[in-house]
């Protein structure tokens, strides 16, 4: 009763939890321990970006969120329930864009808003699918197929698509990682706008540290199989980075960032694990 | 239109020169004497025929593509044809039953054209049901196999045993057991066809990029779903385009059954006028086969073209 209670007041307060998660991967009788006891409480609306460098288990944990590997031990509870698998209660885009090819642009959002299962008329199907295509400024595009898209216009369907299902949660897995940095830029202040329109909660996996601070409410830096440090970022929203570039709190911020993830690297370097 | 009639200069040069070879053929074919004793007569009609058809095809598809080959092509065809027609009427082909004149050839069309006619179409129809079935079994069975490893497991070993064995060989055990030759014809074409079907689908679902299933399992797609609307689309250009090749290999076991006992067919047609040593007929029969085989490979790539309009 008492266990109860305390899992209904929990839930009051945090939209995901993270508990003793432990996750490694089996090859050839070889173990390989990815993620160690992980902890992490997520509130509702929170924008969380994880930092950290290549291999540290940042993507298993957003797999394991996201339902498509399971915690060997631990658990992870969304609203309170366990995460069993899949779910359209959490969108998800990856960073190989991931479109389906025999879609039109508007067709691949059709496909999400088809998923998420939502009761509409053929028509309001379609006038909701042009709203989501319009959000991402592709309109002109959207009778085209993946094939005909760039990389960044790519990345802006798949965020359009996730957007369709109308979870609460949206999972990014290093979205921008393959994406030039003038693009990277533009399509960065796109989803944090849409996250907050939306009223999002966001787990954002990337090893950018500027991108970190430009779209978190708070930074976890990961080290490997582990959390290093978690940092609030209060810089208010919209951020623009070259507003923000030079000021006390940026540059404290920055620094802090540089050293929790350069030491681990540094570290890595000297422990002779390939990066 | 304008765009339509223009050519390269050497290309110009290059299309009269075809056009001349087949105005020689029809003049070689009207005036051109015999100088052998050897010979059978037969009315030029069906022969001017041809090469007005062929003229008008190639006319076609060299101002529609351009391509010098379709030139080159064209120049050899003509070539051939004058070279046909002079040895045959000079007399260096000795055995006119066995090699015919150009003339002779394209008349078996008119003298038998309603049979021929009739025996296509029957070969048709039973390439028609034989493929219809295999490539749909062959292809739901392949989806299931490459997405479910236990179904893989059991099934692929199979195959692989059953696709060594040449299709043609159950021909003969087939038209014993089976009531009709229609039945068997069809049941030697599902075999043809159904197994390599199965193997290339599931080969085609291993190869899908992860990345895509694994987007659609986050969006909730459960099994079937991924089967029908993830799966089966993205194999589909490479079920289409395996389909010509298929249909080749289909084709070719229809002709050998029909040979082999079934009393229809273009198959059947070529080993009657074998059995009546009417050789005319049999080159016929094959230049036919060879006809049909070449337009329903233009078909399916029509076919897929206008259905995958997503791949470039």
């Amino acid at each position: 009763m008492a266990e109860l209670q305390e899992r209904a007041e929990a839930k009051s307060e945090y939209k995901i939890e993270i508990h003793d998660v432990f996750f490694d991967y089996v090859q050839n009788k070889s173990k390989f321990a990815a993620l160690k006891e992980i902890n992490l409480n997520i509130k509702e609306g929170e924008f969380i970006c994880v930092l950290g460098s290549s291999g540290c288990g940042k993507s298993t944990l957003l797999s394991l969120l996201s339902g498509l590997n399971h915690a060997k031990s631990g658990e992870i509870l969304l609203d309170g329930k366990k995460i069993e698998g899949p779910g359209t209660d959490r969108a998800v885009v990856f960073q190989q864009y991931s479109l389906f090819p025999w879609l039109t642009v508007k067709g691949n959002v059709l496909f999400g808003i088809k998923q998420s299962g939502r009761k509409l008329g053929r028509k309001e199907r379609s006038d909701l699918a042009d709203k989501y295509v319009e959000s991402v400024g592709l309109s002109g595009a959207k009778d085209r197929y993946p094939s005909q898209l760039s990389g960044g216009m790519k990345q802006r369907v798949a965020v359009a698509r996730a957007l369709a299902l109308e979870s609460d949660v949206l999972l990014l897995d290093e979205p921008f990682g393959a994406i030039d940095p003038k693009l990277r830029l533009e399509l960065q202040e796109l989803v944090s706008k849409l996250c907050t329109e939306h009223h999002k909660t966001v787990v954002f996996i990337t090893h950018d540290v500027d991108e970190a601070i430009l779209l978190a409410d708070r930074i976890v830096v990961m080290e490997p199989g582990r959390i290093k440090s978690i940092h609030k970022v209060k810089l208010p929203h919209p951020r623009v980075r070259e507003e923000l570039v030079g000021t006390s709190e940026y540059e404290k911020l920055h620094r802090q960032l540089i050293m929790a993830f350069y030491d681990q690297v540094e570290e890595q370097i000297d422990a002779g694990v390939a990066l | 239109m304008k765009k339509f009639f223009q050519l390269q200069r050497g290309a110009w040069l290059e299309f009269g020169l075809a056009t001349i070879l087949m105005i020689v053929n029809i003049v070689l074919t009207l005036t051109f004497p015999y100088f052998t004793k050897h010979k059978a007569y037969y009315d030029s009609a069906a022969y001017i025929a041809v090469l007005f058809g062929s003229f008008v095809i190639y006319v076609f598809s060299l101002f529609w593509t351009k391509k010098k080959s379709t030139n080159d092509i064209a120049v050899v065809l003509y070539g051939f044809f004058i070279l046909w027609e002079v040895s045959y009427k000079l007399g260096w082909v000795h055995n006119d039953l066995l090699i015919p004149s150009p003339e002779g050839l394209f008349h078996v069309f008119v003298e038998k054209g309603p049979e021929i006619g009739k025996d296509v179409w029957g070969s048709i129809q039973l390439l028609f049901w034989g493929f219809l079935l295999a490539a749909v079994f062959g292809t739901l069975l392949g989806l299931l196999a490459g997405w479910i490893p236990r179904v893989r497991e059991v099934l692929l070993p199979i195959s692989n045993v059953i696709t060594l064995i040449p299709p043609l060989m159950f021909s003969a055990y087939m038209i014993m057991i089976l009531s009709t030759f229609r039945q068997a014809a069809i049941a030697v074409i599902f075999f043809a066809v159904f197994w390599p079907t199965f193997q290339g689908t599931v080969v085609r679902v291993g190869q899908i990029d992860p990345s895509i299933t694994q987007a659609a399992r986050t969006m909730g797609v459960g099994t079937l779903g991924m089967l029908g609307k993830v799966i089966f689309p993205y194999c589909l250009p490479g079920i289409i385009g395996s389909i010509s090749k298929s249909l080749r290999g289909a084709f070719m076991c229809l002709a050998g059954a029909e040979m082999l006992g079934i009393n229809l067919g273009i198959g059947f047609f070529i080993e009657k006028y074998k059995s009546f040593a009417d050789y005319r007929c049999v080159l016929a029969g094959i230049v036919t086969v060879g006809f049909i085989t070449t337009v329903i490979d233009l078909a399916v790539n029509k076919l897929k073209a206008a259905l995958i309009r997503w791949e470039n």
